[in-house]
């Protein structure tokens, strides 16, 4: 069986939500079914053949071409199988995700990973604000999965995030891990100021030493980190786009806090390669 | 039958339905790793007193451990699981934990489990953190070697137990010296321990006694002080009985564990003090896995 392919026919003018192309919505429909969904476009309904060209018959695996950042909504609530975006999504990618493998091979909006809850999310480009994070009123931001971005991010990546794991291959705006209950985030590059602001539990760790630190953070001291090591291994166990994590140490400098909000979360600042 | 000129006499052995985990202990050095897992499976030869029966089961590559640390893979069996879930986290908490720089890690993937960190988290005293790390729970634990990391659960999986042969010899030398190289031969099968010391057992037993408080007692027809006086099972030459039993994920692994073993005792044959191979049993009517010596050396 070949992957189902969905090519945009023109470069939408509007958002476009893609919410309903995902594998378990696609599962056992016909062709003729799939070219006769529903999709809306700006503020109106509209035949998904009237915008998208379809080839293909496997729905588990689904490839967008040709896609821009109006495409919001991609891989919203998806729980299995694979979506492969061939260009730009906009925002609220993999919102709700629960489970499968979601990448995008260029750069992605803001919301990105919104209230997932499992799965993988891959951006081979750069990603907007608020990745992993919850939206105004949750309560938390994602509660599992793994989101891996190749390229920067904005800012409050993971905002009041619960579980889960955010790799920033790149940098990170201000704010970094700004309210997280707990879960991981990685920056491999600079970060901006302030991070882990506001934190309860939860890692965040660092290659590069941030500028802005709050002084709500304190010094535990340069550290072997156990913990480092268990964390680098199995991420580098996963496939071939993590073994990169093969190559960092575990000595590390922590820094609890924020103590502000009584937390109890770690900046790990990398001190060695190995 | 007669292997190198050693009897194999046309008997079984009886194994019993048992659940096994396998933990994996890793260290900063393999030494360290030892000395943690040689404190696990202390004083857990038996199920009939120790609650458990656990072992050694091979050295750990730092490439196949979750931490890329040296380890080492420790199977432990027991009658049920409320038997494993009491003393997994027991000995986990006391042997491996209190061992410096150790960590400790699920070895087998399964949808039974027992608690490990679950239950140990509390050590930390609040401080502790969980993590999940490719769909696996962990826990870290702050202690004053730094920190103790253990995975949430450990995975179980029904297994087998009581697989067994016994070496009638000349002499406990002579016997002693086979059950040696048996063991040997048996350590290089994966998914099977010998968990009596030294993975041999010198008080092999039967089930019951003439006491009602005991469930085990010495098995008289095997042992040779008392040949004369009750229904023995050795002829004269015999001087010393010694038991190697065999606990197992299933019955494959003890079948060719039984085999390698067998045949590494045989290989000492007569001239060197080896009379005749047997095999523990109750006649049938208590477990469900029999092994026959004659069918596996076939």
């Amino acid at each position: 069986m070949s992957a189902l392919i969905f090519t945009l026919k023109n470069q939408p003018k509007f958002t476009l939500d893609a919410a309903p192309l995902t594998p378990e919505n696609l599962e056992g429909k016909t062709l003729t079914q799939i070219k006769n969904l529903k999709i809306i476009y700006g503020n109106k309904t509209s035949k998904l053949d009237t915008l998208f060209t379809v080839e293909g018959t496997d729905s588990s695996q689904i490839i967008i071409e040709n896609s821009t950042d109006k495409l919001i909504n991609a891989g919203q609530a998806m729980t299995k199988g694979s979506l492969t975006i061939n260009g730009d999504a906009g925002d609220f990618l993999g919102q709700g995700m629960k489970n499968g493998t979601l990448t995008v091979i260029g750069n992605t909006g803001s919301w990105t990973g919104n209230a997932m809850s499992g799965g993988r999310i891959n951006i081979n480009g750069n990603a907007g604000d608020y990745v992993g994070a919850g939206l105004p009123g949750d309560a938390f931001g994602m509660s599992n999965g793994l989101i891996n971005i190749k390229g920067n991010a904005g800012d409050r990546v993971g905002d009041r995030m619960r579980r889960g794991i955010i790799i920033i291959q790149g940098k990170s705006g201000n704010y970094c891990g700004s309210r997280i209950h707990a879960g991981t985030i990685i920056v491999l590059d600079k970060v901006g100021k302030l991070p882990g602001e506001g934190m309860r539990r939860g890692t965040i760790i660092l290659a590069k030493k941030p500028t802005h630190l709050s002084a709500t953070f304190k010094s535990c001291g340069n550290l072997k980190m156990q913990f480092l090591r268990l964390l680098f291994t199995q991420l580098a166990s996963i496939d071939d786009e993590l073994s990169l994590f093969n190559k960092y140490g575990p000595e590390a400098h922590r820094f609890s806090g924020d103590l502000a909000r009584n937390g109890k979360g770690e900046l790990l600042i990398l001190q060695h390669y190995k | 039958m007669k292997i190198n000129g050693v009897q194999i006499d046309d008997t079984f052995a009886e194994a019993f339905p048992m659940k096994a985990t396998r933990i994996i202990i890793t260290a900063m050095t393999l030494k360290w790793a030892y000395r943690a897992a040689n404190a696990i499976r202390g004083f857990a030869s038996s199920v009939i007193a120790c609650g458990i029966e656990a072992d050694i089961e091979r050295e750990l590559k730092p490439s196949e451990t979750p931490d890329g640390r040296p380890g080492i893979s420790v199977m432990i069996f027991a009658m049920s699981m409320k038997d494993l879930e009491k003393h997994v986290a027991t000995r986990v908490g006391q042997s491996v934990m209190t061992t410096a720089t150790t960590a400790c890690y699920s070895g087998l993937d399964s949808e039974q489990k027992v608690s490990m960190g679950k239950s140990l988290r509390f050590f930390g005293d609040g401080f502790q953190i969980s993590k999940v790390v490719n769909k696996r729970r962990f826990w870290r634990i702050p202690v004053m070697h730094g920190e103790f990391i253990v995975e949430e659960t450990a995975g179980v999986t029904k297994a087998i137990g009581g697989g067994n042969f016994l070496v009638l010899a000349k002499t406990a030398r002579h016997g002693l010296a086979a059950c040696e190289k048996a063991v040997e031969e048996i350590q290089k099968v994966p998914g099977v321990i010998t968990a009596f010391p030294g993975g041999v057992v010198g008080s092999g037993s039967k089930v019951g006694s003439k006491y009602k408080f005991l469930t085990a007692s010495t098995n008289e027809a095997y042992c040779p002080t008392l040949k004369g006086q009750v229904k023995s099972e050795l002829s004269d030459e015999i001087g010393s009985v010694l038991e190697i039993v065999i606990d197992g994920l299933d019955e494959e692994s003890i079948n060719e564990a039984m085999r390698l073993g067998i045949k590494a005792a045989c290989s000492f044959g007569p001239a060197k003090g080896i009379c005749r191979i047997s095999a523990g049993n109750y006649g049938g009517n208590l477990g469900p896995h029999l092994f026959h010596l004659r069918k596996l050396l076939k």
